[in-house]
């Protein structure tokens, strides 16, 4: 593998207690603890060795305990007595951990880096205590360490060392397990989320007073396949309803598939890249069944870092189509004119909300913004925002966490002063658990605020285009009414373009692949007009034309061959019948193909 | 765990306000959960829902679909989210007595 800290060997667990030079203060703590190590601190330092990985040694060994991470923390600055929140003492916590089994200044000079071993269940619960109570993985103190420490990163590490050995929140648990073994997150069976998404579809229809599809299921060949938080589906299918529209609207060729629907992750709050990675798998091996060409997110943070930034990693994939998050889905059919929105619906003042996961770790910054500022009219910053912006409190799981919920809504007061100094009425974020975590802060601290997403602004303010109430234009306008035309090709695309010429101008049209075909067609359906392709496998249009002609019955319909290779014309020309009525070269535009038709229709 | 009282309701509550025993559950609890969820009032519709999520928990364990929900009461989203502002998952289960929806809620 060649890692710089292979070079130091791994110190074993027996020689703990020969570790510390013997008499000192550190050395008789250490074993005054436990002669035996529990069985479950036994597999968690085993795993360690396991996964350290570059980036996280990088970070165990960067750290110089400047403190420039403490203010950066909401939990800090909420609790700025106690010391055990501060990112660089909770990270000591997985630190003294690797540096007494993996670092050499843990063996040479323990008591000065305080490098210490796990040895009881009461240890691993302490751990716990810190990884998943005292930290959200917001990664806002990472960005603002002058040495590049991730502590996120390897606090999600350390939460996976104690879920491989059970100790976890008992929410993470059960949603964990709903991930493994149904699927997604919140147990929604198959049927029930099929029977929700036609639920929405004919809500729609009826709203819409219109009978079209409008929310297409495992649709082949797709150009968006659009995966969703569990929430929407079983709790508030709003969200769903709302992107259909903008889907239907944009005339997207779209479909949200019946199974791998469920685009977040507990893998990346519990740190179980096992989970991580069958989840993501799931998701994206369904796009590659339906040959989905593009697999939009809809809004929602952890899920959008899951799917798009670690996902493929995790799953060891490589992914053969596009991912995007539905705010750039949404942004692209504004600005391409795909819809129209009137800002003026959403006249409301609003403010943004930056996700830790959307914006810190995957750089989705100003296009929420852009989006923000098309659909709304009163668009107010909070400070400070972007990749400083401060967590929802409700970041890596701690929704799902209740025992930790007294110290989230304590430390919400940093985004309480926040949003009440932007002065706005609505919150508007890209993340299903902003959403949450941002409710229960504005409840907690009597903001009186709403918490909305783009989705639903975006379909409020859409512009609903006038129904086309079809009208019955006079046949006379309709210069090929009552004409029966037989089009032969066989290039698909050539037989689409001249049937919707055709039918455009009034008359019905036949199409053929083939030479065979096409004689049983003009003898069937005696056409006025054979268009035919000269260069076709099988038999040729020159053979076809000559059958046509010397057949009593197709003798006198009329004909105009229409070739890309003119260079064939002596095989049309040579034959001793009358010769074709019409000729003309491909490719041949609209107009060019109406004229010389009704030239031969109505002239020869 | 903590407890919360309301006039003269005294229930056990995890952290998020939702009930630990369900067993403790009662009429008055559920005026005194309302209170949270800011609901003043408990109408007949209130309690229409109410007794739908009650049952379906006592048989399946977990909050029901808002698919079935709404089936099965006949009232629309619309109405659900009327009657209920924080939503059906935090706020109609928690005034049921129903334990904190697992997940993203």
């Amino acid at each position: 593998m060649g890692k710089a800290w292979d070079s130091v060997a791994f110190i074993p667990y027996a020689e703990d207690n020969l570790d510390y030079l013997p008499g000192t203060q550190a050395s008789f703590t250490e074993n005054s603890m436990s002669k035996e190590r529990s069985h479950k601190a036994t597999k968690v330092l085993e795993r360690l060795s396991k996964k350290l990985n570059r980036q996280v040694v990088g970070s165990l060994v960067a750290c110089v305990h400047c403190g420039m991470c403490t203010d950066s923390c909401h939990y800090v600055q909420t609790n700025p007595d106690d010391p055990t929140y501060a990112p660089a003492y909770k990270a000591d916590r997985l630190r003294k951990i690797f540096k007494k089994h993996h670092d050499w200044t843990g063996r040479v000079i323990p008591w000065w880096v305080g490098a210490k071993s796990v040895w009881t269940d009461e240890d691993l619960e302490e751990l716990k205590d810190i990884a998943f109570g005292k930290c959200t993985n917001c990664r806002r103190c990472s960005i603002n360490c002058p040495m590049g420490v991730d502590f996120a990163t390897f606090n999600r590490m350390t939460r996976g060392l104690l879920v491989s050995v059970g100790v976890m929140p008992e929410g993470v648990s059960v949603v964990s397990k709903d991930q493994w073994e149904i699927g997604n997150q919140m147990g929604v069976l198959k049927e029930d989320y099929v029977d929700t998404l036609e639920w929405m579809a004919e809500e729609l229809q009826g709203e819409l007073e219109d009978d079209s599809d409008m929310i297409p299921i495992d649709k082949m060949d797709a150009e968006v396949v659009y995966s969703i938080n569990p929430r929407e589906a079983k709790y508030d299918p709003r969200t769903i309803a709302d992107a259909a529209k903008i889907f239907h609207f944009a005339g997207e060729n779209w479909t949200m598939p019946s199974e791998g629907w469920d685009m977040t992750n507990f893998g990346l709050f519990s740190g179980d890249d096992d989970l991580g990675g069958a989840v993501a798998k799931r998701l994206f091996d369904k796009v590659i069944e339906l040959r989905g060409k593009k697999l939009v997110i809809s809004e929602c943070g952890h899920g959008y870092r899951s799917t798009r930034c670690e996902g493929p990693n995790w799953a060891g994939m490589d992914i053969p189509f596009e991912m995007e998050s539905s705010v750039d889905t949404m942004l692209r059919y504004v600005k391409e004119g795909r819809i129209k929105v009137d800002k003026s619906r959403n006249k409301t003042p609003v403010t943004f909300h930056d996700s830790c996961n959307n914006a810190r770790s995957c750089g989705l910054f100003e296009e929420p913004r852009e989006l923000l500022n098309l659909v709304c009219e009163n668009f107010t910053e909070m400070y400070p925002n972007r990749a400083e912006n401060y967590c929802c409190t409700g970041g890596g799981g701690a929704m799902s966490m209740s025992e930790y919920t007294p110290r989230r809504l304590k430390s919400g007061k940093v985004k309480a002063d926040q949003l009440k100094a932007t002065k706005t009425e609505i919150v508007v974020t890209s993340c299903h658990n902003c959403v949450d975590g941002l409710n229960d802060v504005i409840r907690h601290y009597k903001l009186g605020m709403e918490v909305t997403q783009l989705v639903n602004l975006v379909a409020n303010a859409l512009v609903i285009p006038a129904k086309i109430i079809p009208v019955s234009i006079p046949d006379e306008v309709l210069v090929l009414a009552g004409k029966k035309i037989l089009v032969v090709d066989d290039e698909p695309d050539i037989l689409t373009f001249f049937s919707t010429v055709f039918e455009d101008n009034g008359a019905t049209v036949f199409t053929a692949t083939d030479g065979d075909e096409a004689i049983k067609l003009a003898m069937a359906e005696k056409p006025d007009l054979v268009t035919l392709d000269i260069s076709m496998p099988g038999k040729d249009g020159g053979k076809v034309f000559e059958e046509l002609r010397t057949n009593a019955e197709t003798s006198t319909v009329k004909v105009c061959i229409i070739t890309g290779r003119p260079e064939l014309r002596k095989l049309i020309y040579d034959r001793k019948v009358q010769p074709p009525e019409g000729y003309l070269d491909k490719p041949v535009d609209e107009d060019t193909l109406m004229l010389n038709v009704r030239k031969v229709l109505e002239l020869a | 765990m903590a407890i919360f009282e309301w006039n003269d309701v005294k229930i056990d509550v995890d952290e998020d306000g939702f009930m630990e025993d369900p067993a403790q559950w009662d009429e008055k609890v559920a005026l005194a959960l309302a209170s949270t969820e800011g609901v003043a009032e408990l109408d007949e519709n209130h309690w229409k829902m109410i007794t739908y999520l009650r049952d379906y928990y006592a048989k399946f364990g977990i909050a029901p679909m808002i698919r079935k929900l709404c089936k099965e009461t006949g009232f629309s989203l619309k109405q659900v989210y009327d009657m209920f502002p924080s939503g059906p998952a935090k706020g109609a289960c928690k005034v049921a007595g129903l334990a904190k929806p697992t997940g993203c809620v």
